[in-house]
Parts: structure tokens; sequence; C-alpha cells
């Protein structure tokens, strides 16, 4: 009876209940909207603060930036450096056969009233060895000496603490260094000299080498666009950096101004050891005189000096002259030293059909990769999937406590199985320890032989945080067999160290992923190696001659366009014999032989087996269980060739004062006695630009005197010693993690949706209520 | 209207489904709505808390670990798959906080307890080491501590130093301004910045401490060689 009653009610009030459910449906849809709003603002203000990066202050550096030789003095601001202004640089570079040794002088000046310590920084290209570092501040000579590094820290510390002049020269890492210069005087002249071996860089028949003058990124913000920087959180506003704003001439960056401030002379000497077909400098106007037809000398057009291109030289020999091969010694201290090159014959493995690879990924879902890593991770495994090709082979292994072989075997890359394997990495989280070596055996051991012909690859993706490097090391160098590991470093902090040594020791390479930005350039250099091999199994012996060192060893696999490069360590004054070299391209063998007594003169070789020696006790470390012996090992060998290392540095004492005590100083004056052997005339002497107008001549004196006020009103009051190893290693600055939960967001946007629903439950319940009156009413009618 | 259950047979078979049955379709998808919604603002509450919760918690999980190697354990993990391990315990005793610190500020450790960066030394040794954590849980008191304050770390072979509080500074994370091989025996706690915010934001509060040669004796008293920096070959 109700029921009916109840029925018949509502339907004069059917009109009613349809305005109301309008209603809540228009509130509720304004609620959710006002809900996402909120939630969009949150997200809105997150991206806000990471773009919103402050503008790097202009003037300011960063040691990282460096892209060419440069005093730097710490600044105002902590973190960022002011350059010394750059009077003058000389370059000379001597070339003979594969062989390079550079010569950088540089003369620098404290424009300060204050004493200052400086770091000069100098990026130097891959594997050079330096040996000499000679520098001149104010009147003092000083001359670095190698000793072993805790020494020669010392040794820099004391002279620094007495106010005398010295300078500290430390390797920080393979091709970084560092050079602390204490104690120069106010206004005084700093002139710096270093010297270094490096090999020349050959790639299909072309001959190259590369010097550094990138000026950093340094510039004056025009004051037209200068705005003031409010951040938005704080409220703080950055000041403008430069008060005088209108006294400051150009942008530094200006090349033509750059070659006016910063003088810079360079010289080749360019003895190819092979008749010379094209010699070219891309970036650079250059002067050539030919010597003969195998030597040029080169130097740079006045005035030619891009700020934005480093120097390059390139040279070719005459058509069919292209060495594929060559041999080069030296003697020294009774031994002799050999270099030699070999570029693989290209066609054949070239124009091959790539073999068929077999895959393994290994990634590593610990709970130390939690945030940013594991995207990361995920984002380069899921790319390095999908650019299989479907006659590839692959299987995928995830590890942190406990392992996870994706597929039962080795499968076809068949584009199904790639979407398997792609939703399985997508859907990995990070959590859980970090047990690395059952999925390494894993990845080594349960996949089943290789097939004929085809290439075996271990692609690791890790941040390496792990305790039982020996052990890995071990289980990789004995259960390789045909496999080649290639690690790839995630992550902010990755250890380099386990993750370089264990691509060394499993015969691949290693790279190194720092941001989310990176993935897919350095992953793309990653496939073209891993696709490309042009030769592997190489192995270089001595036939007859007793030779002790052969490094690199083992050898590399080659990628296209490669040569073999070796050096080695024989025996005797003058050895005889032959050198072979064997390699495999594909399933073909390939092998070569050279007569050791042919070879030709060269120096610095004793250097550059040094360097590369040191680079293979480095790589063996593993392997050694006393590091002490070990350090005592690169020790021996870096002393013995005056080279820096990780365990040796240089550090410069004073050697001869230029003039007798009590003698006025100007620093104008060019140096009197100069040091037998002392070569720093290039960089005082007459400038470049003597012979331009003398209006010309007193705008550009005004400009540069302008240049020197501005880096000693931006320098720190008082640098402290503290301030200046700030700089000498900053390019170890460490970088802050995140440090905010995202709980108290969580709390609060659950509460607000808590209120919303409460605020919706009511609102339904009283239009509930409403309907129950009305049917009331209605039934009391009836 | 379920107060006469008597006349609704066919819907009192269906049992609960019964207040359901009568709402109009339109009406139940605005009750499922509001329900989903009361749903996620409950989870991401009990997420917050959790967070919180899972901070507190492990701290004790974490003391206990690192007792046992103040007892000569070596190896102790706080829970078997945990990624880190304990390495100190940082106690500001003018404002009574105190927390044990993990190694290595990667990934999760942070979750758990303050970490020390990997990249930098152990508190004592030359160098500045850096110790971070959330400003919301565990360096929710970092605010409070002020210059002059004395910070005791005691590190997991049983030295216990004392750092004095020094200035404190703001900078972004990736311009800290931080040198690992500072001269002088530096500890630096940083964490986010500003300390109230609900998002995460790339500023870092950064509180620099010295560590004082010749500290209270009765903070060293308990250590043999009181006062004996951990020196290493220098």
């Amino acid at each position: 009876m109700l029921l009916d009653t109840e029925n018949s009610a509502k339907r004069p009030s059917r009109m009613t209940a349809r305005h109301i459910e309008y209603a809540i449906v228009a509130a509720l849809a304004a609620l959710t909207l006002v809900l996402l709003f909120v939630m969009g603002v949150f997200s809105h203000a997150v991206a806000e603060t990471n773009d919103g990066k402050p503008q790097r202050l202009a003037g300011y550096v960063r040691p990282n930036d460096m892209g060419t030789g440069a005093l730097l003095f710490p600044s105002k601001e902590p973190g960022s450096f002011v350059e010394a202004p750059r009077l003058a640089t000389d370059v000379v570079i001597d070339v003979n056969g594969p062989i390079i040794r550079t010569r950088v002088t540089q003369r620098f000046q404290n424009p300060s009233k204050g004493w200052v310590e400086g770091t000069y920084v100098f990026p130097l290209p891959e594997n050079s060895a330096v040996d000499t570092l000679k520098m001149q501040i104010g009147d003092r000579f000083i001359e670095g000496e190698i000793k072993a590094r805790e020494e020669a820290r010392k040794v820099y510390e004391e002279a620094k603490a007495e106010g005398k002049k010295t300078a500290l020269l430390e390797q920080q890492r393979p091709n970084i260094f560092t050079n602390q210069v204490a104690n120069i005087g106010p206004g005084e002249t700093i002139v710096v000299q270093i010297e270094y071996q490096s090999s020349v860089h050959q790639s299909g028949g072309e001959f190259s080498l590369r010097f550094p003058m990138v000026v950093a990124p340094r510039y004056n913000p025009d004051p037209i666009i200068q705005t003031v920087d409010l951040d938005p959180k704080s409220g703080y506003a950055v000041n403008d950096p430069v008060p005088d704003r209108d006294k400051i001439a150009a942008p530094v960056l200006d090349p033509a101004e750059n070659a006016r401030i910063n003088p810079v002379t360079l010289t080749v000497n360019l003895n190819a050891g092979f008749p010379l077909g094209t010699v070219t400098s891309p970036f650079h106007q250059t002067d050539m005189q030919t010597v003969d037809d195998m030597a040029r000398t080169i130097s740079l057009k006045g005035g030619s000096v891009p700020a934005d291109k480093d120097f390059a030289l390139s040279w070719n020999a005459i058509a069919g002259k292209t060495p594929n091969a060559g041999l080069f010694r030296e003697t020294q201290g009774g031994k002799t030293y050999l270099l030699g090159f070999v570029t693989p014959p290209a066609g054949s493995a070239v124009t091959e059909t790539p073999a068929k690879r077999e895959v393994i990924f290994v990634i590593d879902n610990s709970g130390s990769m939690a945030g940013p890593s594991i995207e990361q991770a995920r984002d380069s495994l899921a790319l390095a999937i999908s650019k299989l090709k479907a006659e590839d082979k692959f299987n995928v292994v995830r590890f942190d406590d406990t392992m996870e072989v994706h597929f039962p075997t080795l499968v076809q890359a068949t584009p199904d199985k790639r979407e398997d394997a792609i939703a399985f990495v997508r859907g990995l989280t990070a959590d859980g320890g970090t047990e690395m070596l059952p999925a390494l055996e894993a990845a080594l051991r349960t996949q089943g032989p290789v097939e004929p012909g085809a290439l075996r690859q271990v692609v690791f993706l890790t941040d390496g945080a792990i305790g039982n490097e020996a052990q890995l090391f071990e289980e990789i160098s004995k259960n390789r067999g045909e496999a080649r590991v290639f690690t790839v470093g995630i992550g902010s902090a990755p250890n380099t160290h386990f993750m370089t040594k264990a691509a060394e020791i499993g015969r691949g390479t290693f790279t190194l992923i720092g941001s989310e930005d990176q993935v897919a350039a350095r992953m793309g250099e990653l496939f073209a190696k891993l696709e490309n091999p042009v030769m592997t199994d190489i192995a270089a012996d001595f036939d007859g001659a007793n030779a002790r060192d052969i490094t690199p060893n083992p050898m590399p696999d080659l990628y296209r366009g490669e040569p073999v490069v070796l050096t080695a360590q024989l025996d005797g004054a003058t050895p005889a014999g032959k050198l072979q070299i064997t390699g495999k391209t594909g399933n073909q063998p390939w092998r070569i032989e050279m007569d050791v007594a042919k070879a030709s003169e060269g120096q610095g070789i004793a250097k550059l087996w040094a360097r590369r020696k040191i680079d293979d006790l480095e790589a063996n470390a593993y392997a050694v269980n006393d590091q002490a012996a070990l350090d005592k090992q690169i020790e021996t060998v870096a002393l013995a060739n005056h080279l820096v290392s990780r365990v040796t540095s240089l550090v410069a004492v004073d050697v001869t004062p230029s003039r007798p005590t009590g003698e006025p100083v100007v620093s104008t004056d060019l140096p009197l006695n100069l040091p037998e052997g002392w070569d720093f005339e290039k960089v005082f002497g007459e400038k470049p630009q003597q012979a331009m107008p003398e209006g010309e001549r007193k705008a550009s004196l005004e400009r540069s005197e302008q240049q020197a006020m501005m880096v000693a009103d931006r320098m720190a009051a008082a640098p402290t010693a503290r301030a200046a190893s700030v700089i000498a290693d900053a390019g170890k600055q460490v970088d802050l993690p995140q440090t905010a939960t995202l709980a108290d967001r969580h709390i609060l946007i659950g509460l607000l949706l808590l209120a919303f629903a409460l605020m919706a439950a009511t609102t339904f319940s009283l239009w509930r209520w409403q309907l129950r009156g009305l049917a009331l009413e209605a039934s009391d009618r009836v | 209207m379920s107060d006469k259950p008597g006349n609704q047979e066919n819907q009192d078979k269906e049992g609960r489904a019964g207040f359901l049955a009568r709402l109009t379709a339109l009406e139940t998808i605005v009750l499922a709505g509001i329900l989903l919604i009361a749903l996620a603002g409950l989870m991401l509450v009990g997420k917050g808390f959790y967070m919180k919760a899972k901070a507190e918690v492990s701290q004790v999980l974490l003391k206990r670990s690192f007792e046992a190697q103040l007892q000569g354990e070596t190896n102790v993990k706080p829970w078997p798959w945990a990624d880190f391990s304990t390495e100190a315990e940082i106690t500001a005793p003018r404002i009574g906080k105190t927390a044990v610190v993990l190694s290595g500020a990667s990934g999760e450790a942070l979750a758990f307890g303050p970490a020390r960066l990997a990249n930098t030394p152990a508190p004592g040794e030359p160098g500045t080491s850096v110790i971070a954590a959330h400003r919301d849980t565990h360096f929710r008191w970092l605010k409070d501590v002020k210059p002059g304050d004395l910070l005791v770390v005691t590190r997991n072979d049983g030295t216990n130093l004392t750092f004095r509080a020094g200035s404190s500074r703001i900078a972004r994370w990736d311009q800290s301004g931080i040198n690992a091989n500072a001269p002088g025996r530096n500890l630096v706690l940083a964490t986010c910045w500003p300390f109230d915010a609900a998002e995460q934001g790339p500023l870092r509060y950064i509180m620099n401490a010295e560590l004082v040669a010749d500290a209270d004796p009765s903070t060293l008293a308990a250590q043999g060689e009181s006062g004996k920096l951990p020196v290493k070959s220098f």
C-alpha cells in the first residue's frame, strides 16, 4: 500500500526532484573542478620551482664549465668563481708521427688588492700525460717536482702557511687535474706553463688533434633585459651583480673582443711521417708553411680566435699513401719503448651484414635505485629492447635481494616478445637489497651456449651500490666466455669505479647516464657499439724480442674506423724480432707482422707507455688484494716518468728569484734572468695588436683595465685558504638529494578529498530527506 | 523508509542491496562517486601517515641495529632486505633530539633515516661530511639548531665526536657549494627548504658545523682515548 502511495507521491514531485538532481550534478561538477584546480595548482607549483632555475650570475664561472686554460679566484658567491684576466696565451704543439707534445704558456693577472690563492684549470684531452709545470708568480720562478701525492700536499700546505709562493698540481680524475697557486700578491702577474704528451687521434684514414680554446659561458646581461630575479618562494631577489654596469665593455664572448683582450698565439709543428695530402683547420684561419712533403708549420692568423670553438687540425696522406700501420720507438734508460698502430682492413667487416646478437639485459631494481634512478633505468632498458631486431635473441633479468629471469631461455626478439619484456620492465619498482652476484651468474652462465657467429652481449644497468666488488669481478673474468659485458651507470652518484672495471674485464664499454635527458643520446652511442663491432679477440705478441709489458692488456674490441694502438716496453737498447697482432673480423682471422728493428725514432713514447701502464695497473686493481702495493707500483712508474697520477702530484717549489731581494718589482717589467731552459718570452714581449691605431689601442687598453676592475670587484673580499681549496676540487661539488617527502601533501589532499566527500554526502542525504518529506506529505494527503 | 521492512519483501531478499535498489541510477552513481572520493581521500591520508610512521618506527629498528654495531657486531642490517646499514647517531643535546644515520643517501634510505651522502667522508674524517634528511620527519628539528649549538655524532666504531653548529644558508640542490674535500673536519646537515612547504622544491637548507677539537670532556670521557681524533694517514 505504502509502496503505491509512494509511487504516486513521486509523480507530482518528479519535477522538483529533477531540478534537485540537476543542481546536485552541477554542484558535484563544480566541486570536482575546484578540486582539480587545487591539485593542478600544486603540480604547477612544483613544475615552476623545477624550471625556475636562477640564471647563472653574469661573469661568474664554475670550474666544470671551463673549456680552456684559466686561473680562477673564489668569488663573493659561494660555489662560483671569477676568471683572472688572461693577458696572453702561447701554445706550441709538436706533432711527430703519432705523438703530440703540447706546451701551453699563459699569463694572468691578480687584479685585486689582496693576497690570494687561485686555481688554474685546464681541460685535457683524453689520456694525456702531464709531466711539466713551470710558473712565475710576481718575481718568483717555481718549477713542479713530482712527488707522492700526500707528500706533495704536505709540502704545499707548509709552504703556503709560511707565505711562500707555491703551486700544487693534482690529478682529480684521469683527465681532470687542478693546479692550486698560493700567495699571489696584489696586482701580480702569474705565468703558468704546462706540458703534456698525447697521441694523434686516428679514424678512417684521417689524423687529427684538438686543443681546448672554448671560453667558458660568461657574459654580462644586457641592461635592457635585466630584471630583478625574485624567487617565488622566498621572496628573495638576487642583487644586480654588477653595480656599475654602464661602465662595462661589451660581452666578453664577442670573438673579436676576446682576441684583443686575450691574445692567443698558436703554432703547430706538424711532422706527419708520411707524405701529406690536405691539412685543414676547420674552425680557425691559419697561415701554413710547407717545410717538406711530410712536414708543415701552422700558425693562427692574427685575430682569428673564435672563442666558441676548440682549435682542431686534421690531416691525411696523399692518395694511396695512407699508412695502415706504423711502428715507432724510443730508447730510454737502457730500455726500448715501442708505439705501434694498425688500422684493420675496413672493407670486409663493414659491408657484411651485422652479426646476430644475443643480448641479456640485467636491471637493478634495489632500494638504492628508488626515485629518478629507476625511471632512467626503465627508460634506457625499454629503449634498448625496442631497438632489437627480429633476428636477435634476448632475455631480461631483474634483481634486488631476489632475482627474476623474465623468459626461461633466450627468446627471439619478435615484436610481441619485445612488448612483453617492455611491459615487464615498465612495471618494475625499486625496493629491497642489492644482491648482484646471482643475477650476474644467471646472465653469464645459464643462458645456454652462444650460437656460432652470434655476439653474446650482457648489458648491465645499475648504480653499482654494492660491497662485494672483488667477487663480482672474479665472476666476470671467470665466466664471461664469449660474452661482452657492457655496463650502464644510472643515477647521480653511481659507483663508476665498479662499472668501469666490470666493463673492462668484460671487454665491453661503460656508459654513464646522469640524468633523464641524457638517456636517448648516451644509449644511442651504446647501441652503435653494440650493433657494429668490427674486430674482436685482438692480441699482440713479440716474436724474438723480450717484451715485458704490452699495453693495453687485454686489448679492447675495435669499432668502425678505429685503429689498434699499443705501446710496449722491450729489454735492451737495440731489440730485434717481430711484432704480431692478431684478431678476428666476424669469423675471419686477421694477422699482421711488423719488424721491430725497422721502427722509426720517436720522442715521448716512454711517457705514453707509462701513462697507459698506470691505466692498466688501475684497471687490474680488483685482482690485487694489497691496495698499498698497487699504489706503490703506480707511484714507481709515475715517479720514474715524471707523471702526474692518482698517487703522484707535481708540487712547485721556488727555484730562483728573478731579482735580488730589495729591488722594487714593477709588474709590467719584463722578467730579467730567466732560469735556463725556461721560455716565457712569447707571453711577454710584443703584443700582436701593437700595430693598431693609437685610438683603438687606447680603447683596448681601457677595456682590459675595465675587465680587470670588474673581476676585482667580484672577487671574494679576503679569499681564504678554505675558499681557495673549494675551487681546487669544486668539480666534486656535492649535489644534495631531495629531502622533502610528499607525506604532508598526501595528507593535505587526502583531507580535502574527505571533506569534499563529507560535504557531498551531506547534500545527498539532505536531498533524500527532502524527498522522504515529500513522500510522507503525499501519503498524508492520501 | 527502511523502517518499514514489512512492505518490501522483494527488497528484503536482496538484503543490503535494498537501500541501493530504491535509488535511481543517477543517485547510485552520485553515491558511488562520493564513496570513491572518500576512499581516495582516506588512502592518501593513510599513505601520508604511513610515510611518517615508517620514518618513526624504522628508527627503533635502526637504533637496535646501531647498538648491535656498537657491541662490535659487523654486517648487521636493520632488516634482512634493507639496502643500507646504520653508520652513526646524531644528537642535538640542547633540543634533545636524536636520529640514527644511514649509509648512502640514495633511493629509499632517506625514507627511514638521515643518511650520509656516499661521496662525502665519514663525520670526523678530513673533509666535509654531508648528512641529509627529510625536513618533515627526521630533520624537522634542524630549524631549531642555532649557531653555537653542539651536535654529538657517535660513529658505529664507537667514536664520539662533537661538532659546533655554525652558519646556515640556503642554496639550490645543484649549487650547494659544498666541497667534500675542504680542509678541516666539517659536518654539513642538509634538508629541504622552506621548512613548512608541502611540495618538493629545488632549495636546500644547509647548516655548517665544525669539529670541536677540545670538546667538553664529559662528552668524550666515555672514550678510552678521549679527545683523540680519528686521524687517517694524512
